[in-house]
């Protein structure tokens, strides 16, 4: 019983921080209907800015005085930082094309995928860059099931900034803008909302939420690689398909979902762990074809969006 | 004609005079320069560029101006590993060092042996490099039958092992390492508890770490393709609680290993080719590799490859590809890595060891040959 605990920790863990990629996705889906494949990118960024500062900080000893408030730092900097760039993104790679065909914006995101991915190799080189983790292999076991503090900081982490981004959505004048930019533009502008900055201000939030879990995969797995971002990417786009693209509650639940998937393939069928990724994928495929909505997507007429 | 002119076409006609005289030796190199491998790419790379340095610093090679290297990127990948060899090939190298992974190095063998390019490489081990009766392969790296033998000695006379349990990531290198080592594990009579599987590239391996810290192993044989792989599996298993005795192969000896794993990495065993380092060779090899900072893994084998190739071509004073190999046979040298002697069969023999992570280091731990420890 407790390997069944242990393992669904270990699902938990990472459907959180497919959760958290999965929700720039969706959020971008619901605004624009563009799948932005640069996402992955920018949470490889965010874990590499949480690289450089922190190890800059450990190598000035606070890491040593300070950690959390260290850690909080980098934190909110990486997430400053990687809205900042998805905005310039936005304004380079898609704005210019607002009015042309979804697919010449699908295509410029692509090659802004590849041109982020190719720029973090160049500047930041080819080997992988070792997370400061000191601190974070402490844990505690529990009836048999070891819990390490990094997983409970990722989960209360994701947990946090779920809170925050529901607040923001369903709260606050921006949330009211965002909804209304995303079910009507040419309506919701006519109302006097500037739906350019709604946008940008999208693209912020979706982008800040990934680089929070850039470093947090940093910081549990022990270091970044300029190509980390695609993976993750696809499966958080997986996951943000299966709850339902533009819902935010179903990108989350999509998210534990192929976490959870993946996790439990590897522990339960016999060398299952060379084919947890196909699960991942072969629910992706079940869900376009079964129930194109996904979980908690409404049908929506094409032709009004 | 303005003297302009006049000047610009001296100049052109010196330029190209230049060229006309100046006999380049061209070699080239193979190794993934980017992807997940690049940290071992790289070396590769730079082993081959000190080797040639070396050689230039000792006089070159009589009746050549300059040697020049063609880095090309085999990328890990077979598709991109013949592309890159069709490169070379056009360039119309005369020998070429590498590449790394056996699943790349050996589809592009089959692409320099139709245009008779000797192929040395510093890092493959897989045993079918060197027997499908290619007439210029050769390697100066072990090879994984007696890795396996090596690692399986060691588990069975010093970790007194009854069960294991086996992980890979299902490439032609690693896999084939722990088909090897599950073979051997049945006919030692350990007890094989699985042999599991784990994709290249995987971040993630807490499901399996979990399954292992369940089944409670006595050794964990990990078989990964690279260093940093290796180092996530580490921390993730400390973290787990996995307590059974971890060996691992040469793939994952690099110093990248113990920088991401840091304290995860104490007391890994690894098999990886004995290296002296006290001698002249490698001394020298440090010297000429300085600049290309810390050596990695297979930065001395590619340097004992460019520099064996070099020497050939330099006895032989030809780049005829038969007389090169006959020059390589004929060849015994001490070379950085290890004693470098081929054999016809394009092998220069395995001395595989136990080696141990210690304080952040590697150190040799205990020898199969004479089954005693360092």
């Amino acid at each position: 019983m407790d390997y069944l605990f242990q393992q669904l920790i270990n699902g938990l863990t990472l459907g959180g921080v497919y959760a958290l990629v999965a929700l720039g996705y969706t959020m971008v889906y619901g605004i624009i209907q563009l799948i932005n494949f640069a996402h992955g990118e920018i949470f490889a960024a965010g874990g590499y800015l949480g690289v450089i500062l922190l190890s800059y900080m450990a190598s000035q000893g606070l890491m040593d005085s300070h950690p959390w408030f260290g850690l909080a730092f980098a934190l909110i900097l990486a997430m400053g930082y990687c809205a900042m760039l998805a905005m310039a993104v936005e304004k380079v790679a898609y704005k210019p094309l607002r009015q042309s065909s979804r697919l010449s914006v699908l295509l410029s995101a692509l090659g802004m995928s590849i041109f982020l991915q190719n720029g973090l190799m160049l500047t930041q080189g080819v080997y992988d860059k070792a997370y400061p983790t000191e601190f974070t292999h402490g844990g505690f076991e529990w009836l048999g099931v070891r819990v390490s503090y990094m997983q409970i900081g990722i989960l209360a982490v994701t947990a946090l900034l779920l809170v925050l981004l529901n607040t923001l959505v369903f709260k606050t004048r921006i949330g009211k803008a965002m909804r209304a930019t995303a079910q009507d533009k040419v309506m919701s502008a006519l109302v006097g909302i500037h739906s350019d900055k709604v946008i940008s201000t999208t693209f912020a939030i979706g982008a800040a939420l990934a680089a929070a879990a850039g470093i947090m995969v940093g910081l549990y797995y022990g270091s970044v690689r300029y190509d980390m971002g695609f993976v993750p990417g696809i499966k958080a786009f997986a996951a943000a398909v299966l709850g339902g693209i533009g819902n935010i509650t179903g990108a989350m639940i999509g998210g534990l979902i192929i976490g959870m998937v993946e996790i439990l393939a590897a522990a339960y069928i016999p060398a299952g762990g060379e084919y947890k990724d196909v699960f991942a994928f072969v629910i992706l495929i079940g869900v376009l074809y079964f129930m194109p909505t996904g979980i908690m997507g409404e049908n929506v007429d094409d032709t009004r969006v | 004609m303005s003297a302009k002119r006049v000047i610009l076409t001296l100049v052109a006609m010196c330029l190209m005079a230049g060229t006309a005289t100046a006999a380049t030796l061209k070699i080239g190199s193979l190794s993934p320069l980017t992807g997940s491998y690049a940290a071992d790419g790289n070396d590769i790379a730079n082993g081959t560029r000190a080797a040639i340095a070396a050689i230039e610093k000792e006089g070159g090679i009589p009746g050549f101006d300059k040697i020049e290297l063609f880095a090309e990127d085999s990328a890990c990948d077979p598709r991109q590993a013949v592309a890159a060899a069709n490169k070379l090939v056009n360039e119309k190298v005369v020998g070429v060092v590498g590449a790394y992974c056996s699943s790349a190095t050996i589809p592009a063998s089959e692409t320099l042996a139709e245009a008779d390019i000797p192929m040395l490489t510093p890092a493959s081990t897989s045993e079918k490099v060197t027997e499908r009766g290619l007439p210029y392969m050769f390697r100066v790296c072990g090879r994984d039958d007696d890795q396996s033998i090596a690692a399986m000695k060691f588990i069975k006379d010093v970790l007194k092992a009854k069960t294991i349990f086996i992980v890979d990531d299902k490439t032609t290198y690693s896999q084939g390492l722990a088909d090897n080592v599950e073979k051997l594990a049945n006919k030692e009579g350990l007890k094989v508890i699985a042999h599991d599987h784990v994709n290249q590239g995987d971040k993630d391996f807490s499901a399996v770490l979990t399954k292992i810290k369940d089944a409670k192993p006595d050794v964990l044989y990990m078989s990964l393709q690279n260093s940093a792989s290796g180092a996530l599996m580490l921390i993730q298993a400390k973290r787990a609680g996995v307590t059974a005795a971890i060996i691992g192969q040469d793939a994952v000896y690099h110093p990248q290993l113990m920088e991401i794993a840091k304290d995860a990495a104490e007391g890994m065993y690894l098999t990886f080719g004995y290296i002296d380092e006290e001698t002249p060779s490698y001394k020298k090899f440090l010297a000429a590799y300085e600049k290309f900072g810390k050596p990695g893994a297979y930065s001395a084998y590619a340097y004992d490859a460019a520099y064996s190739l070099l020497s050939a071509i330099k006895a032989a004073k030809s780049t005829d590809p038969a007389k090169i190999k006959a020059e390589l046979i004929k060849g015994d040298m001490q070379g950085a890595s290890k004693k470098i002697k081929f054999q016809a069969n394009g092998e220069s023999g395995s001395n595989y060891i136990i080696r141990v992570v210690k304080d952040g280091k590697f150190a040799n731990f205990w020898d199969p040959q004479t089954g005693k420890k360092y």
